[in-house]
């Protein structure tokens, strides 16, 4: 698999920093699950992040009792018996699961001519998150958006003016952006998106659909 | 106490993994809680849930130490990646995907990459001098939304700048970043 479209590097960082909401961390993960260069990328700028913490100007004192109630704390670790530092916990040599694994998923619903969609169930409402699923040659209704659509192409492909994005590339797309993505021929097309404020539809066909897109 | 250096902190880490050092716990936490306290505090955190983040984030420092991997990061990165770990977690209110299961991801090593290429203080002397080669406007924006975890709204209405310009100044010092710190990582 050859990545050619990836996250660009701030929106790297942020994730690094953890200055992002659930839904596009989710769908960052996902494409960082498939693609070395950026997991390598991201590393690098949580080295920034250590950097930056260790050399903090503005460190400010804790109150006078915390270090003695963290001491405290480790004291009654050890008297209760939980396992001491040295003791590996079993947890840490387990596979790794997708990000993508832990969130519920809802059913396939079917909203429009070849096209199925499918929310993931977020803890916060900041973005939403959902899968979707798309039949070869199918054409997405010309649109723009309100807000950011971020996209992990799963399996498939599709192509809009800005390119071709295959299983693996992700597709940063802002309020900026206008398009309308073609399925390709071949496999069907599965996407894990992130959206925030709406959807436009300009054409006819479009706005039609709008009432079952409820995305 | 605060500290204003830190002595080989790799040793101090061993230390509690292997011999339960009280001392060497209490060496790193009289350097780092201040420290993420007031990277939180700065960022917005009320300073109450900032002192109570330092707290769990030190304490995992003592119940996770044998997980630290030299190789891999920095006692200073890895305790950056716990500090974040919590702050998400804490704002998530116990609803959803905890965060260590997203950063997971981070955590595993690449088998195509061979990882300890460099000892973690070189690596961090390396990061230093890649923010030393950025711009006095380029440091701005990295210092706002990344270190401060602001969004780009607000971070142009700081500076004076067009949304866009904010947006194309990040990507360029990230990428300016990146370039100099892929070799380290
Ligand atoms: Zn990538």
């Amino acid at each position: 698999m050859t990545i050619r479209h990836h996250p660009n590097d701030a929106t790297l960082a942020a994730f690094a920093a953890g200055a992002m909401d659930e839904g596009r961390r989710l769908v960052v993960a996902t494409h960082l699950d498939i693609c070395p260069a950026c997991r390598q990328a991201a590393r690098a700028f949580e080295a920034v992040g250590g950097v930056a913490l260790h050399d903090e100007a503005a460190a400010l004192p804790l109150s006078a009792d915390a270090r003695k109630r963290a001491l405290d704390s480790i004291e009654q670790d050890l008297a209760s018996g939980q396992d001491l530092p040295a003791e590996k916990p079993a947890v840490a040599q387990a596979a790794r699961q997708s990000a993508l694994s832990a969130y519920p998923l809802g059913a396939w619903r079917w909203i429009g001519p070849g096209i199925y969609w499918r929310p993931v169930d977020l803890a916060s409402p900041d973005t939403r998150v959902f899968m979707l699923k798309a039949a070869p040659g199918t054409a997405l209704p010309d649109h723009s958006h309100t807000g950011i659509e971020w996209t992990a192409v799963l399996q498939g492909a599709f192509r809009h003016d800005h390119g071709r994005y295959g299983a693996g590339d992700f597709d940063e797309a802002d309020e900026s952006v206008e398009h309308n993505p073609r399925v390709e021929d071949g496999v069907e097309c599965i996407c894990l998106v992130a959206m925030q404020g709406q959807i436009r539809f300009k054409s006819l066909i479009g706005r039609l659909l709008q009432p079952f897109v409820r995305i | 106490m605060q500290r204003d250096e830190l002595e080989d902190p790799v040793s101090l880490v061993r230390a509690i993994a292997n011999d339960a050092d009280r001392q060497a716990f209490a060496a790193l936490f009289d350097f780092y809680a201040p420290r993420i306290k007031g990277v939180l505090v700065r960022a917005g955190t009320t300073p109450e849930l900032a002192e109570e983040i330092a707290q769990e984030a030190l304490l995992s420092v003592w119940r996770k130490a044998a997980l630290f991997d030299p190789a891999r990061a920095s006692v200073a990165t890895w305790i950056f990646t716990i500090a974040r770990n919590l702050r998400i977690d804490h704002a998530r209110r116990g609803r959803g995907v905890s965060a260590d299961t997203i950063y997971k991801v981070l955590s595993g090593s690449d088998p195509e990459r061979p990882d300890h290429r460099l000892e973690s203080a070189q690596r961090d002397a390396g990061v230093r001098h890649a923010l030393d080669a950025l711009t006095s406007d380029q440091v701005a924006v990295v210092r706002l939304s990344f270190y401060e975890d602001k969004p780009h709204a607000e971070i142009a209405e700081t500076l004076g700048l067009p949304l866009g310009t904010v947006k194309s100044r990040l990507r360029l010092a990230m990428t300016k970043l990146r370039e100099q710190l892929e070799d380290l990582t």
